[in-house]
């Protein structure tokens, strides 16, 4: 198949040529999240031509997702979106690389993502992880793609451009609650429009032509058709370090194990159980391996444990350990776990096999 | 006469996409921020300001001029 016949269309407009196709099979586009806005995204980036697109979400097709994510056949119902989403892309156009990751966005792997690409693409549907994206754009100087849609409404932008507005100078307060497609209910044709929208701002981005959407936000009713643009100005106040962004994402996160799993090492020399509870607290639970410390003077009695042990703390509800485990990570305890659920959820499983 | 636009969520609590307010003497940013705050109780509803097209701090010190439009523009999340 001849590269230039299948381009020939948009190489023939004198903004793009054969210079801008070469521009396009350069690019490195990663799209996040696989729904409604990917399903409009990732085709027409695929079919131009985007060299190397990477599709980010660990969700699999449900058959509520259908009329919106067009890229789905009903077949596809209950299998995972990205290796769906790659396997549809690739017989779009098969000169692209399209990778995939079936995983959620994390403050953990964000950042050395984001160093694999040149252009960032919002497709999510969460505002908790629009600031996560923002943030780790920030960090890595990559401009980041938003798009979002409330019913008949739908909003784009793109932050961070050349060191331009970011999504935190547009909305400063993170503690909003917008309802998400699942609960506001939305209809295919939005999600279509606004993914168009932000598919042009990344071939605009690439090609170099135009004028991108930086320090504006578009807003669009399909209802009316009114269309505005708002603009908007950088705040000094919304730059992130990487230290920032560290200590926001990734420093506090305490890991957690559930119950059924810790069960199968109950016997397990190896590993040390850890009750933070009161000495009043019931139900008393005894474990062959196990210590008891009060959340309260484990400081104080922290010399009682190996740092280099494999531990689990448990409490009643599982809050005090999530704190003790904090606590002795930065005691630099290094194997360290809290049981998910407490005492409270260990009970009925306890029961069962009668320890 | 000033007008006053909302989107998304904030136009399904004022149950309206835009409205007209004429004032007789002087109306602040603030003050009618604050009134629509009681007229609408928008509570946990976060959102951005802008007059005449820019966005704006909601704090800032701004004397409402006739013929000015101001739009409630919350963050979206689907997709």
């Amino acid at each position: 198949m001849n590269s230039d016949n299948r381009y020939n269309r948009q190489i023939i407009l004198p903004e793009i040529g054969a210079e801008g196709q070469q521009k396009l099979s350069k690019s490195k586009v990663l799209v996040i999240g696989a729904g409604g806005l990917a399903a409009t995204i990732l085709p027409y980036l695929a079919s131009a031509g985007v060299g190397k697109i990477g599709v980010i979400d660990d969700d699999v097709v449900e058959v509520s997702n259908l009329h919106r994510q067009v890229i789905y056949k009903t077949s596809a119902v209950g299998k995972s979106k990205v290796e769906e989403a790659k396997l549809m892309l690739l017989e779009l156009n098969p000169e692209i690389e399209v990778d995939i990751f079936s995983e959620k966005l994390s403050g953990k792997n964000a950042i050395s993502l984001f160093e694999n690409y040149d252009i960032i693409v919002d497709a999510t549907d969460s505002i908790s992880i629009k600031y996560l994206i923002n943030d780790a754009c920030l960090v890595t100087n990559k401009p980041m793609v938003y798009g979002s849609i409330f019913r008949f409404q739908g909003q784009v932008s793109v932050f961070n451009y050349q060191n331009g507005p970011t999504y935190r100078c547009l909305y400063p307060d993170e503690n909003s609650n917008a309802l998400n497609c699942e609960d506001a209910g939305v209809i295919g044709i939005s999600v279509g429009i606004i993914g168009m929208f932000q598919a042009n701002e990344v071939l605009k981005m690439i090609l170099e032509i135009g004028e991108v959407l930086s320090g504006k936000i578009l807003v669009y009713n399909i209802l009316n058709n009114e269309q505005q643009k708002y603009d908007f100005d950088k705040s000094d106040i919304q730059s992130i370090s990487r230290e920032t962004f560290e200590e926001k994402y990734n420093k506090n996160e305490v890991e957690e194990i559930s119950f059924d799993v810790v069960l199968e090492e109950i016997n397990n020399d190896e590993v040390l159980f850890l009750d933070v509870r009161n000495e009043d607290e019931l139900p008393k639970i005894s474990l062959k391996n196990q210590i008891k410390i009060p959340l309260m003077h484990l400081e104080n009695e922290i010399e009682k444990l190996d740092k280099n042990q494999k531990i689990y703390v448990f409490c009643q509800s599982g809050i005090r350990s999530k704190t003790a485990v904090e606590l002795l990570k930065n005691h630099q305890f290094k194997n360290i776990k809290s049981i998910a659920g407490g005492v409270l959820g260990m009970k009925q499983l306890l029961q069962e096999i009668k320890i | 006469m000033i007008e006053i636009k909302y989107f998304g969520a904030v136009a399904e609590k004022t149950k309206c996409e835009f409205e007209k307010l004429s004032f007789s003497e002087e109306l602040s940013l603030q003050k009618l921020l604050q009134d629509l705050e009681e007229k609408y109780a928008f509570e946990a509803l976060t959102f951005s300001v802008a007059v005449n097209q820019k966005i704006v701090s909601k704090t800032k010190q701004y004397q409402l001029q006739t013929s000015d439009i101001v739009a409630l523009l919350p963050p979206f999340a689907g997709g």
